[in-house]
């Protein structure tokens, strides 16, 4: 009798923990929707989700680098970069040749790429700390942006490349719906493919991985390509939002992204966590950002208040595996 | 790409050679340390200062130094410059209150500093040339109080929490606002100078208070322009709200052409980046030198220096908007 | 103090964790100046009854006492203060401290407020080196000791403490035969000092060596102590899971005459040098030496785990070029290393997951893992080698050691390998899984296959090998089949230059 209560109590409270996230997000949301008559309006959640749609994606990617151990503090200088990529290419503003929209956001792409690829080398090859490498390249590719704008603003882009950016698709703002598919693919990648396997297995265990004849320097170097891609493709969305490729975007966001993962249950040992998770995680920065805004509370304890969930996660999280 | 990378390329050796070569004693050695060149601004400043005549023609050696938004590293700066005996230096220091113990540095070595664009909390200045924030953001404010007509809701939006541009400019804001009682100011919130915060921030605001903002006053121009933009994205016209920044930035400018900002108050970095060159000369070469900038016809240039000038702020609406943007483009072409 | 002392008592310990009932109304006592094992099969309950001694668990109920005063620690360091030593099974120096630090690690402050005294520390670590006969420089770095030597370092820092009770979970686990010896003669040292001992081991031969009283544990419960004097092997074995065992070893195999794998002069400068071996079908190859004799690194050159300098393998007659463990793999190869933490599983990972890691290209339809080929793979090594899991998706962490070895074994039988590459097969596995193990070894080499088996435990060479390669300072020294040698003969050879 005794013991079977116990049992009971316990998978009560292991089903409440596997969904602490989801529970916490629920939580807020409910909080929100009787604090204020517009937040569950259809235009308001049209609104959180853009705004998340872009840490999102950034946030996609460092999953898939602190999946493997590493972490990637370049993210925002990358976005930055791939933004004024874009921009300079579909910019009708230094009277240059204005290409496609798919050759800009092709352009941003590989030279999100190519960044992402310089990180994973260091890191993957030459065996620097992923701190230490995507820390360099956080400051290199600010400085490449700064060089390539002259610190300027890049504006008057040309309308047909605001669509990412400004533009609908089934009712859906463009940035989500990129977001969206993104997470699908994303998703399937890490749930059913063997790259996704072997990037869960490098970061539980390397030499584990190597010896199960696993190219392991080959998939740590490919989480950083991973990440700058989607960082350079989230730039280009950005540019489109704003209408104009900007040099000091970005400033700053690696922290946003780092902390979805985190309160999404991502362990930043490794081998532990879902895309799910830091998908939840940045919704309830979004819903954060976006509730205290609608409330009118100062930036003071907006601060204050995104401080305390991650800890509050991540504080769930160690108890649920002490116990 | 490539053709900027090179310039770049050719600049970075010949600062290297400036710093390196032989150093003709004649020429006046002339720092300017500056918190740093990120910015449309200080990109402006930086070339006005690298314009002016004395430089033009090689009276002045001048070097720039990036203080990377770092205190620290402008005092560093501060200590190199006293070493390699700089004649003087003009100083942008991070914030009012960082900057005094640079200038103590090379106060004691008599190497006279004049700050330029922000103010340093210092006895030991020889001058300061600057526009009044205070005044900026009372003049901002004003224009958009006025064309709301005395009446309605306005949210601002505000630079870094503590930085003394945001402080004095909230000042300024505040100043109006006083003139104008009927207006009730709805929100007030940061978004860190940044176009894409701002943008977030005014959809937010734009669903919490539908229909009942009338007007925006942006401490920056990044972020009156992120807030124009999330006005156009949620399906209203920025033409019926009145909106207005600091600062003058192109995109600015441009858009104050297009009827979506209704003013933009320009910081004119000829006037603080030139002047500042001039007064130092001044101070090196006698009191019977002459300005050289073409700012000093507005502003009075005295018998003697004084301890501080105001570069007038200029409002820049639909009229001057198009004159402006010509001036800019003479300056920043090679 | 005088021996027969009661120093430790327990009575009526009880604690569960989710789900397991891991010790169940035990019973227990330790006299001063003797040597106490505690043994039973992985997850018997002697670990947890140890931990909960030391205070790291929290028992659900019973109590105990420590010389005559009831106690209930709370922390380890209540533990200790009280005069308790513990040296865990697993090992946890800080790698870039000193071994006299580590030793005084968190005691530098009862001898001096602020300033460690280097030279105080050091000498004092010299003295209880002496004290168990052991010689290393207090200065040097905790990396760069073996692991027989950290050994040794947790050992005198328990002893170091000067407790009256000395609790050692499998001692001799990483360490070589030498050191065994050693430790042993410290063991007697501390016993004829009256102290009490809690030795809890898996090796036979070790507690029939040094303990005086046995406490036998099965599935949580105590089954009884005995005197060790007083019961034979195949008793204490019949006690421990609880049915008898006619063998230890199962061997059934043939070796052949036919060549199945052949290494010449395989080396790494400094870690195995010039290695020339013959393996053939249907044969289990021992490969024996101490400790450092350059096994382990034989088997990383041969695998490519690590760049070999020289060498060449060839499999049936074919030279191989193998330059990475996907290498090695693609030519039937198979390794089961010796620290299954370390490099064997991804703890983090589920049994299925760490199953099917090596060959999860034969899941994969039109690009994507299909979950139920899958599932039906690792079911089946689930089912061969009867692993204990409540399910596939249990974390691999969780299991016992014996289980762990499992899913590792079911890995490798995943990818159709003929060569098993096995270091330490049995390290830290209960008799039941041993011999599981043994006989799946025997089956895979009768099948055509060959293995090559490191192991530290000679009976355990010398009960399943068909011909011995003994290793000594990174060479081959020598090469017999077993019928012409014997237990002294072969550590004779690994020991001394002849």
């Amino acid at each position: 009798m005794d013991q079977q209560a116990a049992t009971t109590k316990q998978k009560l409270l292991g089903l409440l923990s596997n969904y602490t996230i989801l529970i916490m997000f629920l939580v807020f949301c409910l909080i929100m929707v009787f604090a204020s008559e517009y937040f569950a309006t259809w235009r308001n959640i049209r609104n959180i989700l853009r705004q998340t749609s872009i840490n999102g994606l950034l946030s996609i990617g460092m999953t898939f680098v602190i999946l493997t151990g590493g972490i990637d503090l370049s993210v925002g200088s990358v976005l930055a970069f791939g933004g004024v990529v874009a921009a300079s290419l579909v910019s009708k503003a230094s009277g240059g040749e204005v290409y496609s929209p798919l050759v800009a956001i092709m352009a941003a792409m590989g030279a999100g790429i190519m960044m992402g690829a310089v990180t994973g080398l260091l890191v993957a090859k030459w065996r620097v700390a992923p701190f230490v490498a995507s820390l360099g390249m956080l400051s290199a590719a600010r400085g490449l942006t700064y060089i390539y704008t002259d610190g300027m603003p890049i504006p008057k882009i040309e309308k047909s490349f605001l669509f990412i950016g400004k533009g609908s698709v089934l009712g859906l703002p463009m940035p989500v719906f990129i977001f969206a598919l993104i997470v699908l693919i994303s998703y399937i990648v890490l749930k059913k493919t063997r790259y996704g396997r072997y990037v869960y297995a490098v970061g539980g265990n390397e030499q584990s991985a190597r010896i199960s004849g696993i190219n392991t320097r080959l998939i740590i170097f490919s989480v950083y390509v991973i990440s700058g891609l989607l960082s350079a493709f989230g730039g280009a969305i950005l540019t489109a939002r704003t209408t104009a490729g900007l040099p000091q975007a970005g400033q700053s966001y690696e922290l946003d992204a780092i902390a979805a993962v985190v309160i999404g249950g991502t362990s930043l040992k490794g081998g532990q966590g879902s895309l799910i998770g830091t998908v939840i995680g940045a919704l309830i920065i979004g819903v954060v950002n976006n509730g205290l805004d609608i409330l009118g509370v100062s930036s003071y304890y907006q601060q204050v208040v995104k401080g305390a969930i991650i800890v509050i996660a991540v504080l769930i999280d160690s108890l649920k595996k002490k116990s | 790409m490539r053709s900027k990378l090179c310039v770049v390329a050719l600049l970075l050796v010949g600062v290297f050679c400036l710093a390196t070569g032989a150093q003709a004693k004649d020429k006046l050695k002339i720092g300017a340390a500056v918190y740093g060149l990120k910015g449309e601004f200080m990109r402006l400043w930086v070339t006005a200062l690298e314009r002016h005549p004395a430089v033009v023609n090689g009276d002045v050696e001048l070097t720039v130094f990036d203080g990377k938004y770092d205190a620290s590293v402008q005092q560093r700066q501060f200590e190199t410059m006293a070493a390699q005996g700089y004649d003087g230096i003009i100083f942008i220091p991070i914030d009012m209150n960082a900057g005094s113990a640079c200038v103590d540095t090379a106060y004691y070595e008599d190497i006279p500093v004049v700050g330029s664009n922000t103010r340093v909390n210092s006895d030991n200045l020889l001058s300061y040339i600057g526009s009044d924030d205070v005044l900026g953001g009372y003049l901002e404010a004003k224009n958009v109080l006025d064309n709301m007509g005395g009446k309605g809701k306005v949210v601002i939006i505000e630079g870094p929490i503590g930085q003394s541009a945001q402080i004095q400019r909230r000042e300024g804001n505040y100043k109006a606002l006083k003139e104008y009682p009927e207006v009730e100011v709805l929100a007030i919130k940061t978004a860190n100078w940044s176009r894409a915060e701002a943008m977030s921030l005014m959809e937010n605001w734009l669903t919490a208070y539908p229909n009942k903002i009338k007007g925006v006053i942006g401490q920056n121009d990044e972020m009156a322009l992120g807030a124009i933009e999330a006005i156009k994205d949620q399906g209203y016209k920025p033409q019926d709200y009145a909106i207005a920044g600091v600062d003058g930035i192109t995109d600015a400018i441009n858009a104050v052409k297009d009827d979506q900002l209704n003013i933009t108050i320009l910081q004119d970095a000829v006037g603080q980046a030139q002047g500042a060159l001039d007064i130092l000369l001044r101070k090196l070469q006698g009191e019977d030198y002459k300005p050289q900038a073409e700012f000093w016809e507005a502003v009075k240039w005295g018998d003697s220096i004084q301890p501080s000038y105001n570069v007038p702020w200029q409002p820049i609406d639909k009229q001057n908007a198009d004159a402006t943007l010509k001036k800019r483009e003479a300056l920043t072409t090679r | 103090m005088k021996v027969g002392e009661t120093l430790i008592k327990v009575e009526g310990i009880r604690k569960s964790f989710p789900g397991v009932l891991a010790l169940d109304k035990v019973d227990f006592e330790l006299k001063s100046g003797t040597v106490h094992a505690l043994m039973g099969e992985n997850g018997a309950g002697k670990s947890t009854l140890v931990k909960v001694m030391m205070g790291i668990y929290a028992r659900d109920s019973g109590k105990m006492w420590l010389k005559g005063q009831e106690v209930d620690f709370k922390t380890p360091k209540e533990a200790l203060d009280a005069g308790m030593s513990f040296i865990p099974q697993e090992l946890c120096p800080v790698p870039d401290m000193t071994v006299a630090e580590n030793i005084w690690l968190g005691r530098e402050s009862s001898y001096f407020n602020i300033f460690v005294n280097y030279a105080k520390i050091n000498s004092l670590t010299e003295e209880v080196l002496a004290r168990i006969g052991v010689e290393l420089d207090p200065k040097r770095l905790m990396k760069t000791l073996s692991t027989a030597e950290v050994q040794l370092v947790e050992i005198a820092k328990a002893i170091s403490l000067d407790n009256d009770v000395l609790i050692m979970d499998e001692p001799t686990s990483a360490i070589g035969e030498k050191e065994v010896e050693k430790l042993f003669e410290i063991v007697e040292l501390l016993k004829a000092q009256g102290k009490g001992i809690i030795y809890v081991s898996h090796r036979m031969e070790e507690i029939f060596t040094i303990t005086d009283e046995i406490t036998v544990f099965r599935d949580g419960k105590m089954v009884g102590t005995v005197t060790t004097k007083d019961i034979t092997r195949g008793e204490l074995i019949t006690l421990m899971i609880g049915t008898t065992l006619d063998q230890e070893y199962v061997k059934e195999n043939v070796p052949t005459q036919e060549v199945l794998l052949e290494v010449e002069d395989l080396t790494i400068k400094g870690k195995c040098e010039n290695i020339s071996l013959k393996v053939h079908t249907g044969e289990i190859l021992g490969l024996f030496g101490l400790v450092g004799a350059g096994r382990s690194e034989f088997f990383s050159a041969l695998f490519g785990v690590e760049k070999k300098q020289r060498g060449s393998v060839r499999i049936k007659g074919k030279e191989v070029r193998i330059k990475s463990p996907s290498d090695a793999i693609r030519n039937g190869m198979a390794l089961v290393t010796e620290d299954r933490k370390e490099s064997g599983l991804v703890l983090t990972s589920s049994v299925q997951e760490n199953t099917s890691i090596a060959s999860l290209r034969e899941d994969v339809v039109g690009g994507l893992i299909s979950r139920s080929k899958e599932l039906e793979r690792v079911n089946s090594m689930i089912n061969k080698f009867r692993v204990k899991t409540p399910s596939e998706r249990q974390l691999v962490g969780n299991l016992s050691g014996g289980n762990q070895q499992k899913v590792v074994l079911g890995r490798w039988v995943l990818t159709r390998p003929r060569i098993l590459l096995l270091d330490e097969p049995t390290r830290g596995i209960d008799v039941g899984a041993k011999r599981e193990i043994y006989k799946f070894m025997s089956d895979f080499a009768a099948a055509g296959n060959a293995v090559i088996m490191i192991s530290s435990e000679i009976p355990e060479v010398l009960g399943m090998s068909d011909r011995i390669v003994i290793l000594r300072d990174h060479k081959v020294i020598a090469e017999k089949p077993r019928a012409e040698i014997d237990q002294e003969m072969l550590m004779h050879l690994a020991s001394f230059s002849s």
